[in-house]
């Protein structure tokens, strides 16, 4: 199995409205043009409910926008239907969440196996793979472990490992540091890091902390669902 | 199984799997008692009418409703195609061995003649044949109702009796219709005969056997006496000839001959009442089904509830899985897995239960109850259908779960 390549993903007009139980419609988003290259890493920062998350999700296709289109190498995703949004996601994406959200009935190791699961890798080469992932973020010999049994660093890295097992193209990270020290904090960040480079992966991470946002290359502002700045930098 | 579970303790988890298999256990048990025992009753029935040596029984309405039993039994005798007319009289005596008190029996009044013709295949093997009763027509005794002449004075005795109180063949036995020694008639016990073993209940195994007459004297139910019946009997059993017997109209034929001699009485086809007994076993089993549907139905609603509870406690869990990208029919499967997992236990817990219980009424049951019980028939077709019936139906309980789990909305699941 070879890294998917990290898609050029593009917004274009791409706005999220929220209704359902709410008096008035709520923009989320409101018209955001944005593109991201293949294998950049990209914070995203702003105050809570500027639509952070909102973007997130629509880059990684669990969300459809209200209007406007995402592109993954110019082919508009972001209207398909839920099945093939799903298969993307399976095949293309990376989710790394802030509360890491791995299945509490499931060990480590069939965490990290259940999307290998889902693209029907067979048992041996799941397994194989699973357990070298594991042992990749340094979690080796904790594979029969349950979530409740790790700490939140080795949780959140079960979560990496997790995000990483279809070999993506683009992982996104929302506050994947948000429940963590410092110590723990630091070690998965450059964790990710260097996954990313490994693989070329597109890496999007959002984030409140200034620091986090530090280590990426390029830094994205969001105010009140727009993106307010998006600058490049070392 | 079982690998939702973010939203809810472990604990819950079991209470509610437990819940859930006790209700479906329930709702399967109860068929497949009723079914079963109900069937058995039935089948017995048939197999005892199937078994009889008699075609025809003449019956009335109360206790010892018939009289005139030795006449009516020679007129229907004298019918075409009759071969026995058997009056029986069965009257609970008590009964004195030379010393101790009296032990309560059943005693069966019969003409020795006409009563061997009447037993059935299974029947005939255990009783003597002739039986050893001295006047086999019974009419010396009888007399044309007058009870003048010798009375044999002989008795059978059923196995069971004979081993219970030690009775051998050739000994003494009194006989009164109550407990009073002074009123008891010694008899000679002439031999003894088998009982079926699945009658052996206390009544249906301390049984006695004797000349009609001698019983219609000792029980009051004789001419002569303050009785308001005379030459009484409860049913006269009419066999036919072999080629009667196979052709419904002879048969209904005869039935009708036999009818107009006795216009007050039922005259009943044991055909007819085959017919009658598989007709009223069909409408019960419908009833059965009818009430198990019922059970069943809430069974499978506890179930569905308790997958509906399951996704909304586990919509996280959900959520997880489909922001990872895993397909809808995964999370559909194994809620559907869970539903069949669930139902399937239920049904196994619920048949073994279900036969677990009629074993206990069989082996600890009281009277007709344990009697059921061990009549009960388990057939392994009807209970692989109930347990498949079960996991058909499961599915539509799982539907209900897996609609909600498919419209779980992944963002709102994972803020």
């Amino acid at each position: 199995m070879s890294t998917v390549r990290a898609p050029a993903i593009e917004l274009r007009g791409v706005e999220r409205t929220y209704r359902a139980g709410l008096p008035e419609a709520v923009p989320a988003l409101r018209d955001i043009d944005w593109s991201i290259a293949p294998g950049e890493f990209v914070s995203v920062e702003g105050p809570s409910g500027c639509g952070k998350t909102t973007l997130l999700n629509l880059l990684g296709l669990l969300d459809a926008p209200t209007a406007g289109e995402v592109r993954w190498d110019g082919t508009p995703v972001g209207n398909r239907s839920d099945r093939e949004r799903a298969r993307l996601r399976l095949e293309g994406v990376g989710f790394i969440f802030q509360r890491f959200y791995l299945l509490p009935t499931l060990t480590a190791l069939e965490n990290v196996e259940l999307p290998m699961r889902a693209l029907r890798v067979p048992r041996a080469e799941r397994t194989r793979r699973a357990g070298e992932l594991l042992t990749e973020v340094g979690l080796h010999g904790k594979e029969r472990a349950f979530p409740h049994q790790l700490s939140g660093g080795e949780e959140q890295r079960v979560a990496v490992a997790r995000a990483l097992a279809n070999r993506p193209g683009l992982l996104l990270a929302d506050e994947p540091t948000g429940e963590l020290d410092s110590g723990n904090a630091g070690a998965i960040l450059a964790l990710l890091e260097k996954v990313r480079q490994d693989r070329e992966a597109t890496l999007v991470l959002v984030t409140h902390n200034p620091e986090v946002a530090g280590r990426a290359r390029r830094h994205v502002t969001m105010r009140d669902g727009r993106i307010a700045l998006d600058v490049r930098g070392a | 199984m079982m690998r939702f579970g973010f939203g809810s303790s472990l604990r819950h988890l079991r209470i509610q799997q437990v819940l859930a298999v006790a209700a479906v256990a329930t709702a399967v048990a109860l068929p497949v008692i009723l079914v079963s025992v109900g069937g058995g009753v039935s089948a017995h029935e048939l197999t005892s009418l199937e078994n009889a040596g008699y075609q025809l029984v003449v019956s009335a309405s109360g206790e010892h409703g018939i009289t005139s039993a030795h006449n009516l039994s020679a007129q229907i005798l004298g019918l075409g195609s009759v071969t026995a007319a058997s009056p029986v009289l069965s009257v609970a005596v008590d009964s004195f061995l030379a010393t101790g008190g009296p032990s309560p029996v059943l005693a069966e009044g019969v003409i020795p003649d006409q009563f061997t013709p009447t037993l059935g295949p299974a029947e005939s093997g255990l009783f003597p044949n002739p039986l050893p009763l001295g006047d086999p027509t019974d009419l010396v005794h009888f007399a044309n109702g007058t009870y003048a002449g010798r009375a044999s004075n002989d008795v059978l005795v059923s196995s069971p009796l004979a081993q219970a109180d030690g009775i051998a063949t050739g000994a003494s036995l009194w006989l009164g219709p109550t407990a009073n020694r002074s009123q008891a008639v010694e008899y000679n016990v002439t031999g003894t005969f088998g009982v079926p073993l699945t009658a052996l209940g206390p009544t249906g195994a301390f049984a006695i056997v004797l000349p009609l007459s001698n019983l219609q004297v000792m029980s009051g139910l004789a001419v002569g006496t303050n009785a308001t019946a005379h030459d009484a009997a409860d049913t006269i059993e009419i066999s036919v000839t072999g080629t009667a017997a196979s052709d419904p109209a002879t048969l209904d034929r005869v039935r009708n001959e036999v009818q107009r001699l006795v216009p007050f009485y039922f005259v009943g086809s044991l055909d007819t009442e085959a017919q009658q007994l598989q007709s009223a076993s069909g409408v019960l089993t419908g009833f059965y089904l009818a009430l198990s549907s019922v059970a069943l139905t809430v069974g499978l609603l506890f179930l569905a509830l308790v997958l509906v509870r399951r996704v909304e406690s586990d919509r996280r869990s959900i959520g997880i899985r489909r922001a990872l990208g895993l397909p809808r029919r995964w999370i559909a499967r194994e809620i559907v897995g869970d539903g069949l997992t669930l139902a399937v236990l239920g049904a196994v817990f619920g048949v073994g239960g279900g036969y677990a219980i009629v074993e206990v009424l069989a082996a600890w049951g009281s009277g007709d109850v344990r009697l059921a019980a061990q009549w009960a028939i388990f057939d392994p077709g009807t209970l692989l259908a109930i347990v498949v019936g079960i996991a058909a139906l499961s599915l539509l309980a799982s539907a209900v779960a897996t609609r909600a789990a498919l419209r779980v909305d992944i963002t709102e699941a994972l803020r």
